[in-house]
């Protein structure tokens, strides 16, 4: 059994809301797994099945191939999970919140490991720990559910969407600190609506829209799906000689600048003729996966119209 | 303008339900007082026996104030107006207590009292709201937080009606027998001023414009506080705490009790101080001799069952005010649940390796140690005072044995709102208080409005057992205990199956 996320067919409805319409998904050892989606698509139920906090109604839902709801207690001393809306006890301090996380999960028997991994973290973060919950920022409340989740070892990290709230400096904190679990051989699930940041942490991604996975995959096989964008300046050039580059759609030229789009795997037809065009300004930029959302969830995108 | 009027309206319309509770309900209890008053003490001989004993007992003016003389409305007035006040400093905006005061002068009139003395004592209630109005707006510009405020506010309330209890214990001879001079320490007291009224005797308007100029002076520095400080922040800087758990601190069950033992000490402070006066009561009744009959009717009629002596009749009604305190402490503990869950820190236990059946037992067994501390306090605390009192050695085994009747009554609630934590969680917060209310109504006070044998019975107080007197009935209990258990056991079998409910 290499999977340690596996769900087929998962349905949770809350009153006449279908909150998971089927979902599937599946996430293999070891990988950084990205779970994308807009708000209100469904990851945080999902999430919520997989810690066993609430039931699926339809379909299956393994996590280390035991049952998220029954074996609860045994799956949690793997897990180590962190809510994108992070609570905190109004009267225990940020400090005394990561500790009591921490000795619930048995992650404290190694004493002297526990508090060095502890002041780490809590350096690395800039984590005030003595302040009282009640007066932590969004920003601090996030940081200290992150330094509790990674002051213990754990073979499963559950991330949802566990960069909202901290700067950009903070962001590449945790960029590190996901590399370092991940060489430990650790599985991540990792939701998020921030494309730049699972672009550069995930291995794989899972697409979530109104409770289905409408694209899942590496994302170099998702993006050539998409399309690379290229641009120069429009100096001097007519429009019969920008009909005649090969296999570029959606032409537009505007601000000084030619713009279309080309099929990645159909680029180096385009290049010797831009070469003959003489451009000035060139940029060519990757296909990022902004445009590979955009098709999910732009405007009349059918769901799972793609998958 | 404009801006204030879209302020205000908003506020109204936040607090509107909330608002409408209080006023009616502090209406309500001026009008349940004033007609329980003229049902239980209808005569003035009755009204003046009972003042005669409460001047003897500094322990009673320093709760309920000072008496002048003993015609129905003084009475009433002398009987209620420092619950009513402090009822008042609850409420905030200066609307809220001009309507608490209208609540109050309407509640006496339809309650048969002179016209003049309601509006005056009206006045008087909404006038130490106000002051205490003032009193909060000063808390909330040094405090941080709304909590550390409203802590701030509630210490001040408590701090004025104590000093104005000192005052009132330490009170003089008056013309008569009947009247008391309030010593010096109740003039430093808002809820004193208001108290000087004299309403139904003097009708005094002159000590309320201390009250108003103290709000005015209030209002004043808040706006020149409010000058000088930035939006957010406040005049005193907020202190640090640990950075590391104690050791201690490594279970839900301790996650728990850290969060609960500030609560359980303050109902087990009540608990303790309700002990102290049935002890002390006690034996001052005894020494009062038992003819006075219309005195232990009304207490009898807070009893069920028969008793023996004066000393233990004081010390069960007592002990029924111990019950209710000790349900609540238990409700409290089981809403405790419901709170850590809408907040969304249960997630983060629930999400560690912690069975929820387990995290559930955790709250009910605080519960249940939280109850017993409430009747420990009030049986030991009883019990000394009693001897203090000279009451003799009975006293420590009657005290005892009423706190221990107690139990039943306080697990069943700790039973039922565990329950309704499971199956109705939305309900868990107001269902949990509201049946508290009604079974303190219907069980304690429905024998004094009259309500009859069937309604009163649906409270769990009316099946306490009074431990005392030949033929005590125990079935009460030991039924009460039986069906706790069972609900318990109910409850954490479907606490189980029960997923988590953050809405």
């Amino acid at each position: 059994m290499n999977d340690v996320i596996e769900t087929r067919g998962l349905v949770k409805r809350f009153g006449t809301v279908t909150a998971l319409d089927g979902l599937d998904l599946v996430v293999a050892a070891g990988q950084i797994h990205g779970f994308l989606g807009p708000n209100g698509a469904g990851k945080s139920t999902t999430i919520r099945i997989l810690l066993g906090l609430a039931r699926g109604d339809a379909g299956t839902a393994t996590v280390f191939g035991a049952h998220p709801w029954t074996d609860a207690v045994a799956l949690h001393r793997r897990i180590a999970y962190v809510p994108g809306d992070v609570s905190l006890w109004p009267n225990l301090t940020g400090g005394e919140a990561i500790d009591l996380v921490s000795r619930l999960r048995g992650g404290t028997a190694d004493k002297p490991g526990y508090a060095a991994r502890k002041a780490r973290l809590m350096e690395a973060f800039e984590l005030d720990p003595a302040k009282k919950g009640r007066t932590y920022s969004k920003g601090n409340r996030q940081k200290v559910a992150l330094v509790a989740a990674f002051a213990t070892e754990a073979q499963l990290y559950i991330l949802d969407e566990p960069t909202s709230g901290l700067d950009p400096l903070m962001g590449a904190v945790f960029e590190q600190e996901i590399g370092r679990v991940a060489a430990a051989g650790a599985t991540v699930l990792l939701s998020s609506h921030i494309l730049s940041e699972v672009e550069q942490l995930c291995g794989k991604v899972s697409i979530i829209r109104a409770g289905q996975c409408v694209e899942t995959g590496t994302l170099d096989s998702l993006r050539h799906l998409t399309r690379t964008e290229v641009s120069f300046a429009a100096d001097g050039l007519g429009p019969a000689q920008l009909a005649a580059i090969p296999a570029a759609h959606d032409v537009s030229v505007s601000g000084g600048r030619v713009r279309f789009t080309a099929d990645s795997d159909q680029l180096n037809a385009v290049l010797p003729v831009l070469a003959t065009l003489n451009v000035a300004g060139l940029t060519i930029n990757p296909p990022s996966l902004e445009e590979l959302f955009l098709r999910h969830y732009g405007d009349g995108a059918a769901p799972g119209g793609a998958s | 303008m404009n801006t204030v009027g879209i302020l205000l309206r908003q506020r109204l319309r936040r607090d509107r339900w909330q608002l409408a509770a209080w006023v009616l309900g502090v209406g309500l209890l001026a009008l349940f007082a004033a007609a329980a008053i003229a049902q239980t003490f209808g005569n003035d001989a009755d009204r003046a026996q009972i003042l005669a004993l409460a001047i003897a007992t500094p322990a009673i003016l320093m709760l309920r104030g000072l008496p002048e003389g003993s015609p129905v409305g003084a009475f009433t007035y002398f009987s209620v107006f420092a619950f009513l006040a402090l009822l008042a400093t609850l409420i905030h905006g200066a609307i809220a207590n001009i309507l608490m005061a209208l609540a109050v002068t309407v509640g006496f009139i339809i309650g048969k009292l002179d016209a003049g003395g309601s509006l005056c004592a009206g006045v008087a209630v909404g006038a130490v709201g106000l002051s205490f109005l003032g009193v909060g707006l000063v808390a909330a510009q040094f405090m941080r937080t709304s909590r550390g405020a409203n802590g701030t506010a509630a210490a001040l309330v408590v701090a004025a009606y104590i000093v104005r209890g000192i005052g009132d214990a330490a009170s003089t001879a008056g013309s008569d027998p009947l009247h008391r001079v309030a010593g010096w320490p109740s003039w430093l007291s808002p809820i004193g001023w208001g108290q000087q009224t004299g309403a139904f005797v003097r009708n005094n308007y002159a000590p309320l414009a201390i009250n108003v100029s103290f709000a005015a002076a209030c209002a004043a520095a808040v706006f020149a506080l409010q000058a000088r400080r930035d939006t957010g922040a406040s005049m005193l800087p907020v202190r640090a705490g640990r950075a590391d758990a104690r050791a201690s601190l490594r279970t839900s069950l301790a996650l728990g009790w850290r969060l609960q033992w500030p609560s359980i000490a303050g109902w087990s402070a009540a608990g303790a101080a309700t002990g102290l006066l049935a002890g002390s009561l006690a034996n001052i009744l005894q020494a009062a001799g038992g003819g006075n009959t219309s005195l232990l009717n009304a207490v009898r009629s807070i009893v069920p069952g028969t008793t023996q002596t004066p000393t233990q009749l004081i010390i069960a009604a007592m002990f029924s005010v111990v019950g209710v305190l000790a349900a609540a402490c238990a409700t409290q503990a089981v809403i405790r649940l419901r709170q850590e869950e809408v907040r969304g820190t249960a997630e983060a236990v629930l999400a560690a390796p912690v069975h929820r059946v387990r995290w559930f037992a955790d709250y009910l067994v605080l519960g249940l140690v939280a109850v017993v501390l409430v009747l420990l306090a009030a049986g030991v605390a009883s019990a000394a005072s009693g001897l203090a009192a000279g009451a003799g050695g009975t006293v420590v085994g009657d005290s005892f044995a009423a706190a221990a009747a107690q139990l039943p009554a306080a697990l069943v609630y700790l039973a039922v709102v565990s329950l309704l934590f499971v199956l109705v969680p939305e309900a868990t917060v107001a269902a949990g208080w509201g049946l508290l209310v009604l079974g303190m109504i219907l069980g304690i006070y429905g024998g004094m409005v009259g309500l009859p044998q069937w309604a009163r019975n649906i409270s769990p107080f009316q099946h306490t057992p009074v431990p005392f007197g030949v033929n005590t009935q125990w079935a009460g209990g030991i039924w009460m205990l039986v069906i706790a258990a069972v609900v318990v056991a109910a409850a954490t079998l479907l606490m189980g199956r029960r997923p988590l409910h953050s809405g």
